[in-house]
C-alpha cells in the first residue's frame, strides 16, 4: 500500500503551554479593567461633579453681587445637590455591571487558558455593550400559564432593591463628601442589609410565577439558601457594628482610617468641606489632612492592637490588668476578626448566589433555575442585579472590614499624600501665572484657548454683554479643578476602587476553582458550622472588648 | 416516610392529640413531582430524557427515556456496502470512534480469516489509546461541570485534548470521526514528524494528569459531592451487565485488554485499574479514570518504541531500497510492515458467517454481532454497546438521591447518548 507522506501541520500539537502568552493575556486584562473603570468613573464623576459642583457654582458665583439673587438660586442649588446621589448610582451600575461581566469573562478566560471575548470592539471591549443591546431587543416572552404581574415584578424587585441599598455606601466611600451626606444613614448598615434581603422574594416570585418545575425548584432553593446564610452574615456584620460603636457606615470607614481618640476625624472632615478655592493653594486656616491610620486599623485585623501603643488610650485605661493581657486580647481579636471576614465573605458569596453557592441557578442541574423562562431585558435586569448585588457586597467588606478608603500604609496615597500633591500642583500652576482666570488656564491648551480668547476679545470690542464677561471672568478655573478633586475623596476613590475590585476578582477566582456544593450540604454547612461559629465569636468578641476596653 | 411506619390503627388517644398528630402526618406527607429531565436539559450530554419522580428534592423513582437519537445504525448497515458502513459507525460512540471501527473491523476480519501486520496493529493500538484519553478527558472536564465547576477545570483537559486531536487530525484528517481503522488494516502511515509529536505529548502529559489531580482529587468540594455518591456494588453493577472503568471502580478486574488479550495488548506491559474497598462510588469511577488515563500513556509510549518499522522517517529509509514497491512479499512494503491487507473499495465483500468479537472500549465492552451472507452488505447487525448497559443501572443508583446528585451520578457513568441510542 502506498504511503502517504506528508509532514505535520504547524498549527499542530504546541505542547509546551506556559509561556510569554499568558503575560500577554495578563497584560491585555489589566488594560481592560483600566480603561473600563475610567468608562465607569469619569462619566459618574463628571456627572456628579458637573450637577453637584460646576453648576451650583456657577450659579451662585453668576449671582454673587446681590443677596436677593443668592436667596433665589440657592433652592435650586439644593435641588440639585440632592439628586446628585441619586445621578451617580443610576449612571453607575449599568456600566459597573458591564463592566463586572466583561471583566468575569476576560478573567474566566485568563484562568482556563482562553482568550475570552476580544472581537467586538477594540479587542473585546465593547462586547458588553454589544450583550445588552441585544437583550434590550431581544423578544420578552411570558410563558403560557405564568403569572403575569409576579413574573413582570420579579426583576423590578430583584434589582430595585440593590440600587436602594447602595446609597448609604456612597457616603462611606467618600468620608462623608459634602454632595453624598443625604446618603448618610444613621441605620446605616442595618438598611443595606434590610435592602439586600429584599432580592430572595424576588427570586421566589420569579420561580413561583413563571410555571416552570425548575424555575419553582430554583425559587425554593434561593428562600432556603437566604434563610441560612443571612444569619451569619449579619451576626459577623452586627459584631463589626458592636466593635465600632455604631451602625453608621461612614463612620465604620472613617474610624478605620485615622487614629481613633485623635482630633485626627475633625481633621478629615475639615479637609473634605474645605473650600474649593483652598484645595491646590495653601491656606493657613486649613488643617493639615491626617495620615492614614494603615492596615492595623482595619476591622479585617480588630482595629486594635495598634491603640495599644498609643498613648490616649493606654493613658485613659488604669485598671489593674496589665498591658501584656490587652496585647493578647487584641491579637486574639484581630484573630476573631479575620474570620469574621471568612465568614462574612462565605455568607455574602452564597446571599448573591455565586459559586461555590449558586444553587438556585445550578445550571447542571436546574436548567437555569428562577431565570430560566425570563428573556430578552426581563432577564438582562436579573443578570445586571446579580453583578450589582456582586459589587455591593465586595463595597460592604470592603467598608466593613478592609477600612473603607484608607490606605495599609500610612504615608502612601492617602490623604496627607495627596494634599502635599496637590498644593504642589497649584504652587506650580501659581508660578506659571495661570491661576489668574479662565482665559489663561483654557490657554494652555494651544486651539481651545486661542479660541476663547478670541471670542472673548470680539465680545469685548463690540461691547456686547459686559455680563457674560463679568460671569467669566470670575470663575477662577483652579477653583474649578478644586470643586472637583480633593485630596481625601481622592485618596479615598483610588484605595475604595483597588479593594472593591480585588474582591470581585477574587470571586472571579473562585467561580474559575470551584465546583458547587449540594443543597444539603450547603445547609448543614449553613447552620451547623458558620451560625454556631459567628455566634460564638460575636461572644468572644464582646468579653475581648471589655479586656481592652477601646 | 414517616406515616410508612405507623401502625394500622392508631392508638386510642385523646381527640386533641389524635388530631394534631394526623395533622402533622399531613403535613409531612407531600405531594410527589413528576419533572422532566431532557431531552433538552442542558446537563444531559445530549438527548436523554429522565422522567423523574421527585418528593422535594428526593429523588424516588428514575425512568431513562432512550431513543431520541435513534439512526437505524443496525438497519443501515443493511442498505451501505461494507465500505460505507465502515465509515459510517465512527459516529455511533462520537467520542471514541477508533473503537467502533475497531469493533467491526475485528468481527470482520475474523470473519474474514485476515492476519492484520504487526505495524497496522501497533498503529491501531496507538490510536485507540489516544483516543481513549481524548475521551477521558473530555469525560473529565464535563464531569467537573457537571458538578458546578462550570468555568474554571473543565478547559485545562480541553487544551490536552485538543493536543491529541491535532495528532489524530494529522494522521486520519478527521478530528472525531476518524474512519482510520479499516477492515484489513489502517488507512494510512502517519506523516512524517508525526511520532515526534507524539513522543513530546506522551513525556509532557503525566505532569498535565498530575496538574489535574492537584486541582480535583482532593478539593474538599468534590469530596463532598463524589464520595458516598452512585454506590455501585460489584453485584449490582455485574448484574446490569456494566463494563468498562465503571466495573473495574466497583472491583471487578475485567478488562477485555487482559482478559481476552487481542491485537498486540499481550506484548504490552500494563495494568488493569480496578479499585477494590474505595467506595465503589462516583469518586472511585473518577480515581479509575483518571489511573487509565495514565495507563494508556504508558501504553502508547511502549508501543512508540516497539512498531515494527519504527517511526514514518525510519520506515521511508527503509523503502527507499525498494524504491517503495508496494509488493506483499517485499521486506519493506509486505510483511509485518505493510498497513493493509485487503483492497479497499466498494466492493469489500466479507466471507458468510457469524460472530461476536468485541474490544475495550473507554465506556466498556463495545462489539458488534455480524451476520454475512458473503455479499458486499451485511445480513445483519447487532451493536453491544457499553453506554446502553451502563445507562441501564442509573435508575437504581438514583433512588433517594437528591436532585443535585442526577448529574453527579449520570455523569460518572460516563453515557454518550448515539452509542444507547444507535
Amino acid at each position: 500500500m502506498t504511503t502517504s507522506i506528508a509532514s505535520v501541520p504547524k498549527s499542530s500539537a504546541s505542547v509546551t503551554s506556559t509561556g510569554p502568552g499568558n503575560w500577554v493575556e495578563v497584560a491585555k486584562f489589566i488594560r481592560l479593567c483600566a480603561i473600563w473603570i475610567g468608562l465607569i468613573f469619569g462619566p459618574v464623576w463628571m456627572v456628579s461633579w458637573g450637577v453637584g459642583e460646576l453648576i451650583p457654582y456657577l450659579l451662585i458665583q453668576s449671582v454673587a453681587q446681590s443677596p436677593e439673587g443668592l436667596a433665589q438660586v440657592q433652592p435650586l442649588v439644593d435641588t440639585l445637590q440632592f439628586f446628585v446621589p441619586l445621578l451617580a448610582v443610576m449612571i453607575f451600575i449599568p456600566i459597573n455591571a458591564m463592566f463586572m461581566v466583561l471583566c468575569e469573562r476576560r478573567g474566566l478566560a485568563l484562568f482556563t487558558v482562553r482568550k475570552g471575548p476580544n472581537r467586538v470592539g477594540f479587542d473585546g471591549l465593547a462586547q458588553t455593550f454589544a450583550d445588552a443591546l441585544k437583550l434590550l431587543f431581544k423578544e420578552d416572552i411570558t410563558p403560557k400559564g405564568a403569572d403575569i404581574l409576579l413574573f413582570t415584578l420579579a426583576p423590578i424587585v430583584f434589582f430595585a432593591p440593590s440600587i436602594f441599598g447602595a446609597v448609604p455606601l456612597l457616603s462611606a466611600v467618600t468620608y462623608n463628601h459634602p454632595l453624598f451626606l443625604t446618603c448618610n444613614l444613621p441605620t446605616g448598615i442595618f438598611y443595606v442589609l434590610a435592602m439586600g434581603s429584599i432580592p430572595v422574594v424576588a427570586l421566589v416570585m420569579a420561580g413561583w410565577s413563571s410555571n416552570n418545575k425548575y424555575s419553582l425548584v430554583g425559587g425554593l432553593r434561593s428562600a432556603a439558601q437566604a434563610i441560612s446564610y443571612e444569619i451569619p452574615l449579619v451576626l459577623s456584620l452586627i459584631t463589626v457594628c458592636f466593635l465600632m460603636g455604631t451602625l453608621n457606615v461612614a463612620d465604620i470607614g472613617a474610624n478605620q482610617s485615622v487614629h481613633r481618640g485623635t482630633d485626627e476625624l475633625k481633621r478629615l472632615e475639615a479637609v473634605q468641606s474645605v473650600p474649593p478655592q483652598f484645595v491646590f493653594v495653601k491656606n493657613p486656616e486649613t488643617p493639615e489632612a491626617p495620615k492614614s491610620a494603615g492596615i492595623l486599623h482595619w476591622n479585617m485585623l480588630g482595629n486594635v492592637p495598634f491603640h495599644l501603643s498609643e498613648p490616649q488610650i493606654a493613658g485613659a485605661t488604669e485598671s489593674g490588668e496589665s498591658s501584656t493581657s490587652r496585647l493578647l486580647a487584641g491579637l486574639a481579636l484581630a484573630l476573631c476578626s479575620i474570620a469574621l471576614l471568612g465568614i462574612y465573605m462565605t455568607g455574602a458569596c452564597a446571599e448573591i448566589n455565586r459559586i461555590p453557592f449558586d444553587l438556585p441557578e445550578a445550571e447542571s442541574e436546574l436548567v437555569s433555575g428562577y431565570n430560566t423562562e425570563y428573556s430578552g431585558i426581563k432577564f438582562a435586569i436579573f443578570f445586571l442585579a446579580e453583578f450589582t448585588n456582586l459589587f455591593i457586597v465586595s463595597t460592604v467588606a470592603t467598608v466593613m472590614f478592609l477600612g473603607g478608603g484608607s490606605s495599609p500604609i500610612p504615608g502612601l496615597l492617602d490623604p496627607y499624600f495627596f494634599q502635599q500633591v496637590f498644593y504642589g500642583i497649584g504652587s506650580v500652576l501659581g508660578n506659571l501665572g495661570l491661576n489668574t482666570g479662565i482665559w489663561t488656564i483654557l490657554g494652555t491648551v494651544p486651539l481651545l484657548g486661542g479660541l476663547l480668547s478670541w471670542i472673548g476679545s470680539v465680545l469685548v470690542n463690540l461691547g456686547l454683554n459686559p455680563g457674560i464677561l463679568t460671569f467669566f471672568g470670575s470663575i477662577n478655573p483652579v477653583t474649578i479643578l478644586g470643586t472637583m478633586l480633593n485630596p481625601v475623596t481622592f485618596s479615598g476613590w483610588l484605595w475604595v476602587v483597588a479593594k472593591v475590585y480585588g474582591f470581585v476578582f477574587l470571586a472571579i477566582l473562585v467561580r474559575g476553582t470551584l465546583p458547587r456544593f449540594r443543597i444539603d450540604q450547603l445547609l448543614n454547612f449553613g447552620w451547623k458550622r458558620l451560625i454556631p461559629i459567628s455566634l460564638i465569636l460575636f461572644l468572644v468578641v464582646t468579653f475581648l472588648k471589655e479586656i481592652i476596653r477601646v | 416516610m414517616a406515616t410508612e411506619n405507623l401502625p394500622e390503627t392508631a392508638p386510642q388517644l385523646p381527640s386533641f392529640v389524635r388530631s394534631t398528630q394526623y395533622a402533622e402526618d399531613a403535613q409531612l406527607k407531600t405531594d410527589e413531582m413528576i419533572i422532566n429531565m431532557g431531552p433538552q436539559h442542558p446537563a444531559t450530554h445530549g438527548v436523554l430524557r429522565l422522567l423523574l419522580t421527585l418528593d422535594g428534592e428526593i429523588v424516588r423513582h428514575t425512568e431513562p427515556v432512550v431513543g431520541h437519537l435513534h439512526r437505524a445504525q443496525e438497519w443501515q448497515a443493511q442498505n451501505r456496502t461494507w465500505y460505507q458502513y465502515q465509515a459510517l459507525i465512527d459516529r455511533v460512540d462520537y467520542l471514541s470512534g477508533m473503537f467502533t471501527s475497531w469493533a467491526l473491523a475485528r468481527t470482520c476480519e475474523e470473519l474474514d480469516g485476515l492476519k492484520i501486520p504487526k505495524r497496522a496493529e501497533y498503529l491501531r493500538v496507538i490510536m485507540s489509546e489516544m483516543n481513549r484519553i481524548t475521551s477521558h478527558l473530555l469525560w473529565l472536564g464535563t464531569y467537573l461541570i457537571d458538578l458546578g465547576a462550570m468555568f474554571g477545570f473543565p478547559f485545562y483537559p480541553f487544551r490536552d485534548r485538543e493536543k491529541l486531536l491535532d495528532l489524530l487530525e494529522a494522521v486520519s484528517g478527521q478530528r472525531m470521526m476518524f474512519n482510520y481503522i479499516r477492515i484489513g488494516g489502517v488507512q494510512s502511515n502517519p506523516p512524517l514528524g508525526w511520532f515526534d509529536k507524539l513522543k513530546e505529548f506522551v513525556d509532557t502529559f503525566p505532569s498535565c494528569i498530575d496538574d489535574y489531580e492537584a486541582i480535583v482529587t482532593e478539593n474538599p468540594i468534590f469530596l463532598k459531592r463524589t464520595k458516598g455518591v452512585g454506590v455501585m456494588s460489584k453485584e449490582l453493577a455485574m448484574s446490569y451487565g456494566v463494563t468498562g472503568p465503571c466495573l473495574r471502580a466497583s472491583g471487578v478486574p475485567f478488562d477485555l485488554r487482559k482478559d481476552r488479550p487481542y491485537s498486540v495488548y499481550p506484548e504490552i506491559d500494563f495494568k488493569v485499574i480496578s479499585l477494590t474497598g474505595q467506595g465503589d462510588d462516583t469518586w472511585a469511577r473518577y480515581i479509575c479514570r483518571v489511573a487509565e488515563l495514565r495507563e494508556s500513556n504508558e501504553i502508547i509510549r511502549q508501543c512508540i518504541e516497539k512498531i515494527p518499522g519504527g517511526t514514518t522517517e525510519e520506515l521511508r529509509k527503509k523503502r527507499e531500497e525498494c524504491k517503495a514497491c508496494g509488493k506483499a512479499d517485499c521486506a519493506n512494503c509486505g510483511g509485518d510492515l505493510a498497513i493493509m491487507v485487503k483492497k479497499q473499495n466498494s466492493g469489500i465483500r466479507i466471507k458468510a458467517g457469524e460472530g461476536f468479537v468485541p474490544v475495550e472500549s473507554p465506556r466498556g465492552v463495545l462489539g458488534t454481532y455480524i451476520t454475512s451472507n458473503g455479499t458486499d452488505k451485511a445480513a445483519r447487525i447487532a451493536w453491544r454497546n457499553p453506554s446502553f448497559s451502563n445507562l441501564s443501572v442509573l435508575p437504581e443508583l438514583l433512588v433517594g438521591a437528591p436532585i443535585a446528585d442526577i448529574m453527579s451520578v449520570f455523569g460518572s457513568i460516563d453515557v454518550i447518548l448515539p452509542d444507547v441510542d444507535r
